[in-house]
C-alpha cells in the first residue's frame, strides 16, 4: 500500500498495535464474527432478493471473504414486513442483519409497518436497478408525456397495475407527483410476471417493472416510455428519462443491509468492509450484469445521503386509497353464522 | 433433447431428483418447494442444463410422492394430493392398497405426459391465450370452483357449505390481498401473513388424523392391510380413457393460470369426473374414477406451470418462480427469446418432464410392494415420527414457532371437524380458493371504478358464472329427483 511519508510514520505503529491486539486480545473479548451470519431475507426463496443475496452468501464463500458462513433465513410475507420486524428484534450484535430494498421506506409510508429505516442502523447499499413504466404494444401512447398529459385531462381513468404499498406503486405516485394534477386509477396485479401478463391482456393500461424485468419482457408485445433514474439506464441508452419528458419525477431501486438499532459500530464497520470486499469480486460483478443493476456500493456519509434523500422523496407524497372493497370478510362471517344455524338444525333433528 | 438425455450423468440427474422429490413429496410436512428452494444454491455451481434437470425432476417427483401417504394414510404429502386422499384412502382400507396406488401412479404418468406434449408443441399458443383472463374472469373460474364444492365428501350440503365457509373464514385474517392493508391481525405482527397454507394443511390432515387414532376409544382405526397388485391392467385404463384425457387437460391448462396450482387442477378434474361419472354415488368411498382424476390432473399441472415460464419468462406456480430464479442465476434470460438464445436449457426443462415421468412410473410401480408396507408401520413408531416431520416442516418453512402454533392448532381444529362430520377437503378448498377470488375480485373492481358489470358483459366471464348457476340448478333438480332422500 502506498502512504505519504508522514502518514506512514503514524501508521505503521498503529498497524503494529492492531496487528498485537488481534493477536492476543481478540480471543479473550471474542472476536467477531463469532457465529455464523445470519442475512434475513424478507421474501420467499427463489425470488429476486433471495437470488441476490445468495450471489453474496456464494462470492463470499468462494473468496473465503468470512471465517463464519454467511445463512440465509427466508422470513416471507405481507410485503417483507414480517421479516423486516424479526430484524428489528434480533439481538443487536451483528450476527443477524436484514437486506430489503425500498419496500422498507413504502411499508411504513403506507402505514403496514410502524417501523422503518430510523428503526435499523444501516450497514451499506449494493447494487442500484433503474424503473422504467411501460405499456402494452396496442396502446395510443408513444411517449410519457403524452400519457401523463391524458392522465390530467381525463384523470382516474388510466388504469396503472401494481402492487399496492410495494415500491412499483410509489413510481406511479412519484410520477403523479412530477406531473401536477394528473391522476391514474390503481389496481392490484402482484408482481413483475403477473403485471406483464395483464399489460399483454390489455387488463390495465400501464404499470412500471425493473429494468431486469424489461429486459426479459420486452420482446412479448409491451414496450417502455420512460426510465425514471437521473440518467438514462446503460442498457436502454435510447430510452428517454421520465425528467428529459418534462415529468419532475424519479425513482430507482437499491437493495440495503441493515443491523439491529444499537449494534456496535466494530461489527457495523466489519460488516461494510465484507461487504466492500465482496463486490469488488468478479462472481458479484458478472452476476450484477447478468441482473442489470449498477454495482454501486455506499457506505458512511454517502448512504446517510441516500438515505435521507428517499425519506424526504416520500414526503409530501399523498396515498388515496383506492375504490370502496367490498367488506368481505363481514359477509362471509355472515354465511359461516347462517351455515352454522342450518347444520345445528340438521344435528338436532337427526 | 435425445442426446442430452442419452448421457448416464444427466440420466443419473433425474434419477437423483425424481426420487428426492418422491421422498420429500411422501412425507407430510415437507413439500416439493422446499426441497428444491434449498437445491437451488447446490446448482449454482453446476453447469446451467445439469442444474435445471436436477430441478425440474425433483418438481415431478414432489407432486407424484404426495399419493403415497394420501392413499395410505390419509394424509396428503403435498397440497396437490388432497383430493387422492378421498378416494385413494377407502380404497386402501377396504383391501386394495397397491390397486389404489397403481391406479394413482399410472394416472399420474399419463398427466405428466398429456402437459409434456402440451409444453412440448403448444407452449406459445397456450401462453398467448392464457393472458386474455383478467381479473373478472379468474373471479368467475374461482366461483365456479366453489359452486362444485358444495357436492364434495359424503355429507350433507349445509355441513359442505359450513366447512368451506370457514375456510374462507381462516383465510380472512392477514394482509388484503387486493389492497395490501392490514385485517383482523390485532396488531400482531407475525398475523400479517395470516395463516399459511403449509401449516393449516398438514395440521388438518396430519395431525388431526393422528388426534383421531390416539383419541378413538373403541379402537376402531381404520387399518390398510391388503398386499394385492400395483399393476392396473389395461381394459381398466380403456374404459377410463376419456377421464385421464379430460383431467390431463384440465390439469395442463389450471397449471397455465399464474398463482393457481397444482391443488386446484386437481379439484377441478376430480369434480368433472364426479359430474360426467355413471357411478357419482361411488366418489369420496373409493372411486377409482376418482383417484384417477385427481391424480393425473396434479401431475399435468406440472407441465403446465412450465408453458409460460418457457414461452413468457411468467412462472406458473410457485416452484415455477425458482426455477425463473435458476435461470437468472444461471446467467439465461427467461422470456420468449429464450427458446433462440438456449435452445439447450429449454430442451432441457423439456426434456425432463417427459424423462422424470417415465422414471416416476417405473420407480412407483416397481417399489410399490414395499411402499404399501408403510401402512403396516406400527403407529407407535408412525405416528411420533410423522409429527416430528410435520412440526420441522412448519418450523423449516420460516423458522417461525407461530407457524407451528397454526399447525398444531389446526390439527385439533381438523380432529374436532372430522368429528362433527364436517368435510376437510371443502374447508381447505375454501381456504385455498377464497384469496384468490377476493385479489381478483378486488383487483377487478378497482380497474373498474367499482363496477360489477365486467363480470357479466365480458364474453369468458359470462359463460363461466352461466356454468356456475348451472351447476348449482342442476344439483338441486338431482337432489330432488334422487330416491335418496337428503340427510336432513
Amino acid at each position: 500500500m502506498y502512504l505519504p511519508n508522514r502518514k506512514r510514520i503514524l501508521f505503521v505503529p498503529f498497524a503494529k498495535l492492531t496487528f498485537i491486539y488481534l493477536i492476543f486480545l481478540t480471543p479473550l473479548l471474542g472476536q467477531f464474527p463469532s457465529k455464523p451470519i445470519t442475512v434475513i431475507v424478507p421474501f420467499a426463496a427463489g425470488g429476486g432478493s433471495d437470488v441476490f443475496v445468495r450471489i453474496f452468501q456464494n462470492a463470499i464463500r468462494q473468496n473465503n471473504l468470512c471465517p463464519q458462513p454467511i445463512v440465509i433465513k427466508n422470513i416471507a410475507g405481507a410485503g417483507g414486513t414480517i421479516g423486516s420486524r424479526t430484524a428489528r428484534n434480533a439481538d443487536p450484535d451483528g450476527h443477524t442483519i436484514l437486506c430489503l430494498h425500498d419496500g422498507i421506506y413504502t411499508a411504513e409510508h403506507y402505514g403496514n409497518a410502524d417501523w422503518g429505516p430510523a428503526d435499523f442502523e444501516p450497514i451499506a447499499a449494493t447494487g442500484r436497478s433503474g424503473v422504467v413504466i411501460a405499456v402494452g404494444e396496442n396502446s395510443p401512447y408513444t411517449s410519457l408525456d403524452e400519457l401523463m398529459q391524458d392522465a390530467r385531462d381525463r384523470p382516474y381513468q388510466l388504469v396503472f397495475g401494481t402492487n399496492l404499498g410495494a415500491p412499483n406503486h410509489y413510481s406511479a405516485l412519484f410520477l403523479q407527483a412530477g406531473k401536477p394534477n394528473s391522476k391514474f386509477r390503481f389496481t392490484q396485479t402482484g408482481g413483475g410476471a403477473k403485471r406483464l401478463a395483464q399489460l399483454k391482456g390489455g387488463h390495465i393500461d400501464l404499470t412500471g417493472f425493473s429494468v431486469a424485468e424489461y429486459q426479459q419482457f420486452k420482446d412479448t408485445g409491451i414496450e417502455a416510455l420512460a426510465s425514471l433514474g437521473e440518467e438514462r439506464e446503460s442498457s436502454f441508452p435510447n430510452l428517454l428519462t421520465a425528467r428529459e419528458q418534462d415529468i419532475h419525477a424519479t425513482h430507482d431501486l437499491m437493495q440495503f443491509w441493515w443491523a439491529p438499532l444499537n449494534t456496535p459500530h466494530e461489527q457495523i464497520s466489519y460488516l461494510q468492509n465484507l461487504l466492500t470486499r465482496a463486490m469488488a469480486t468478479q462472481e458479484i460483478q458478472e452476476k450484477f450484469k447478468t441482473l442489470h443493476m449498477d454495482p454501486v456500493i455506499q457506505v458512511g456519509q454517502d448512504l446517510l445521503k441516500t438515505i435521507e434523500d428517499r425519506s424526504k422523496r416520500l414526503q409530501g407524497i399523498v396515498v388515496e386509497k383506492p375504490t370502496t372493497l367490498p367488506p368481505l370478510e363481514w359477509i362471509i362471517l355472515g354465511i359461516t353464522a347462517i351455515c352454522f344455524i342450518f347444520v345445528l338444525k340438521e344435528t338436532k333433528s337427526a | 433433447m435425445i442426446d442430452l438425455f442419452s448421457t448416464t450423468s444427466i440420466l443419473g440427474l433425474v434419477l437423483l431428483g425424481t426420487t428426492l422429490g418422491i421422498t420429500v413429496g411422501a412425507i407430510p410436512g415437507l413439500t416439493g418447494t422446499m426441497l428444491i428452494a434449498l437445491s437451488l444454491p447446490l446448482t449454482f455451481s453446476m453447469e446451467p442444463v445439469s442444474g435445471l434437470v436436477l430441478l425440474v425432476a425433483m418438481y415431478v417427483g414432489a407432486v407424484s410422492g404426495g399419493l403415497i401417504s394420501a392413499t395410505l394414510l390419509r394424509m396428503p404429502g403435498t397440497p396437490a394430493a388432497i383430493m387422492t386422499t378421498l378416494d385413494g384412502f377407502p380404497m386402501a382400507t377396504s383391501g386394495q392398497p397397491g390397486r389404489a396406488l397403481g391406479l394413482g401412479v399410472g394416472a399420474s404418468l399419463v398427466g405428466g405426459l398429456v402437459s409434456w406434449f402440451a409444453l412440448w408443441q403448444l407452449a406459445e399458443p397456450m401462453a398467448e391465450l392464457s393472458t386474455k383472463l383478467g381479473p373478472f374472469e379468474l373471479f368467475s373460474m374461482v366461483i365456479l370452483a366453489l359452486a362444485m364444492l358444495a357436492g364434495i365428501g359424503d355429507s350433507t350440503r349445509a355441513r359442505g357449505l359450513l366447512a368451506g365457509s370457514l375456510g374462507v373464514l381462516v383465510a380472512m385474517p392477514g394482509m388484503h390481498p387486493a389492497s395490501g392493508e392490514l385485517r383482523w391481525t390485532f396488531g400482531l405482527t407475525f398475523m400479517n401473513e395470516g395463516f399459511r397454507l403449509i401449516p393449516v394443511l398438514i395440521g388438518m390432515f396430519a395431525i388431526g388424523k393422528i388426534l383421531q387414532d390416539v383419541t378413538s376409544k373403541d379402537g376402531k382405526i381404520e387399518e390398510v392391510s391388503g398386499n394385492d397388485s400395483a399393476w392396473v391392467a389395461l381394459p381398466v385404463w380403456l374404459s377410463n380413457l376419456f377421464n385421464l384425457v379430460r383431467s390431463s387437460l384440465i390439469g395442463t391448462f389450471i397449471g397455465i393460470l399464474p398463482g393457481i396450482g397444482a391443488n386446484i387442477g386437481s379439484l377441478a378434474a376430480y369434480m368433472a369426473a364426479k359430474r360426467g361419472s355413471k357411478q357419482p354415488e361411488k366418489f369420496g368411498k373409493g372411486s377409482e374414477e376418482g383417484i384417477i382424476a385427481s391424480e393425473a390432473a396434479n401431475n399435468a399441472t406440472v407441465g403446465g406451470a412450465l408453458i409460460p415460464l418457457i414461452s413468457l419468462g411468467i412462472p406458473g406456480s410457485v416452484i415455477g418462480a425458482v426455477l425463473l430464479g435458476a435461470l437468472i442465476v444461471h446467467g439465461l434470460q427467461p422470456g420468449p427469446l429464450l427458446f433462440r438464445q438456449n435452445p439447450e436449457a429449454v430442451h432441457a426443462i423439456i426434456g425432463t418432464v417427459l424423462v422424470a415421468n417415465v422414471m416416476m412410473f417405473i420407480i412407483m410401480v416397481g417399489c410399490a410392494k414395499w411402499i404399501a408396507k408403510l401402512s403396516s408401520i406400527p403407529k407407535k413408531i408412525l405416528f411420533p415420527l410423522v409429527t416430528g416431520c410435520c412440526i420441522w416442516g412448519a418450523y423449516a418453512l420460516n423458522g417461525m414457532w407461530f407457524d407451528v402454533l397454526v399447525m398444531l392448532l389446526f390439527g385439533i381444529i381438523g380432529w374436532q371437524m372430522e368429528k362433527a362430520r364436517l368435510p376437510l377437503a371443502a374447508f381447505v378448498i375454501g381456504f385455498v380458493l377464497a384469496p384468490i377470488a377476493e385479489e381478483n375480485l378486488c383487483a377487478g373492481l378497482m380497474a373498474s371504478g367499482g363496477s360489477y358489470l365486467p363480470l357479466l358483459s365480458r364474453p369468458i366471464s359470462l359463460c363461466l358464472i352461466i356454468s356456475a348457476v348451472m351447476l348449482i340448478i342442476w344439483k338441486r333438480k338431482q337432489k330432488e329427483s334422487s330416491t335418496d332422500p337428503p340427510q336432513s
